[in-house]
């Protein structure tokens, strides 16, 4: 086995967008609340709640990229 | 409409109880000796008739008298899978909410049929898709047509909370084939200046919303024929059926007569006054309109008194357009698609023979089929 075990380097935010991160300009992502369907905006290190009525659950917006279908 | 008592029994397609007679034309050459029976275009021209009967945009009925069923079909499956029409076949989704899912969504799309400028229409180029692994084509105004459909719904301020009409309650609760929106690119602003593409039938649900729901799709539309896919089929349905015929052999009167006539569909049998016994009498009405059911041979009194049959060459043509073309319009489209295959067939036929005839000069001194040459049957 080798001696040296390479170390653990953690995502350097700013190099290369590999996931779908809160626009630097803003900080903020837009969920939907589970319970009452309301738009939340949630910042980096807030907890996940809905703001109107303070349910746990929030789902992912649909992405707005364009999809192709076949119409058959 | 022939008469019942003229109509030559080689014609007629006997229908029995238990069995269907006669089923196979025999107006060939060599089934009947000393009979000529060969085809030649004269003879068609003064046989042949074609009867109006109905004739609207969206459906027409006409007969093809002395007519070959192999022809007559060829038409109805023409007009089925052949003759082109413009459907929706690629969509772009930017969004869709709603709880139809896209592939759902852009099916049901595809399948609403459009009406436009019949000119216009026609005169659009083929769109050709690229084979896979090639570049993709771009469409241009001679092939694609573009719609585009965004419905978002939301709740309607100030409604009274007892309300439960969605369509009183929010905007856009039902998404019809109306809210789709012709985009003309190109020469389309004035082709299609006068008759914009659009829904042939605007009352067609796409899809149901609720508040925050949205969908945003864009629609590319190309010509295609029902061979590829039935949403490009230019008719409903298009079929045929055969004139029914009856034969009354024997005079049926009175409450008789009354009973007969209920065997059949209304206006099949009509009563006329006898002149025997001034009773009324069952005559043939409109055979037309029978459905050929059978069902007055199962009675006992009738027996002898009657055959039914169906006249061989004579065809009930009907045709129901989904809107894009006139019904009869897609009765001469289909004769202009046979004619071009006809055209193709004689074109290679005549290549063929021409090929054949060179290879047995240059191969001359060996006329028999060359060594390896038989396929499969040599091994
Ligand atoms: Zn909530």
């Amino acid at each position: 086995m080798s001696d040296q075990r390479e170390a653990y380097q953690p995502p350097n935010s700013g190099s290369g967008r590999s996931y779908a991160g809160p626009s630097a300009a803003s900080g903020t992502m837009h969920y939907l609340c589970a319970e009452c369907g309301v738009k939340v905006g949630i910042n980096k290190g807030e907890p996940i709640r809905c703001k109107e009525c303070g349910h746990r659950i929030l789902y992912k917006q649909r992405t707005k990229r364009m999809v192709q279908f076949e119409a058959r | 409409m022939p008469s019942s008592d003229h109509v030559d029994p080689r014609r007629v397609v006997g229908v029995e109880a238990e069995i269907v007679t006669n089923v196979t034309s025999t107006d060939f050459p060599g089934h009947w000796p000393n009979e000529d029976h060969s085809w030649g275009i004269d003879k068609f021209k003064n046989t042949f008739r074609v009867e109006f009967h109905r004739n609207t945009p969206l459906f027409a009925e006409f007969d093809l008298i002395h007519m070959d069923a192999s022809i007559a079909n060829t038409f109805r499956r023409i007009l089925l899978a052949e003759v082109p029409s413009l459907a929706i076949e690629t969509v772009y989704v930017q969004t869709n909410t709603s709880i139809i899912q896209d592939e759902v969504l852009s099916h049901r799309l595809g399948l609403i049929p459009l009406v436009g400028d019949k000119k216009a229409l026609i005169n659009m180029q083929w769109f050709m898709k690229p084979a896979s692994g090639d570049p993709p084509q771009d469409p241009t105004d001679d092939n694609t047509i573009v719609l585009h459909l965004s419905a978002a719904c939301e709740r309607i301020p100030g409604v009274s909370r007892s309300e439960t009409d969605p369509h009183k309650l929010y905007t856009n609760a039902s998404v019809y084939a109306r809210d789709i929106v012709f985009d003309p690119a190109g020469k389309q602003v004035t082709t299609f200046a006068n008759n914009p593409v659009r829904a042939a039938n605007p009352n067609i649900l796409i899809a149901k919303l609720r508040p925050g729901q949205e969908i945003d799709v864009t629609m590319h539309c190309v010509k295609g024929i029902g061979q590829d896919h039935a949403k490009f089929s230019p008719v409903a349905t298009a079929s045929y059926r055969l004139l029914p015929l009856i034969k009354i052999l024997k005079p049926i009167r009175g409450k008789a007569a009354e009973r007969f006539a209920a065997c059949f569909p209304r206006g099949v049998v009509a009563f006329e006054a006898d002149e025997e016994t001034g009773e009324k009498r069952a005559v043939v009405g409109n055979a037309r309109n029978d459905t050929v059911s059978r069902e007055v041979l199962r009675h006992e009194e009738f027996k002898g008194c009657v055959e039914l049959g169906r006249v061989r060459d004579h065809f009930i043509f009907q045709i129901e357009s989904t809107g894009q073309f006139d019904a009869d319009e897609l009765f001469l489209s289909a004769v202009s698609v046979l004619k071009a295959k006809c055209t193709v067939l004689k074109r290679e036929t005549h290549r063929m023979l021409k090929k054949q005839a060179l290879d047995a000069r240059s191969g001359s001194g060996n006329a028999g089929p060359k060594k390896g040459d038989r396929g499969w049957a040599a091994e």
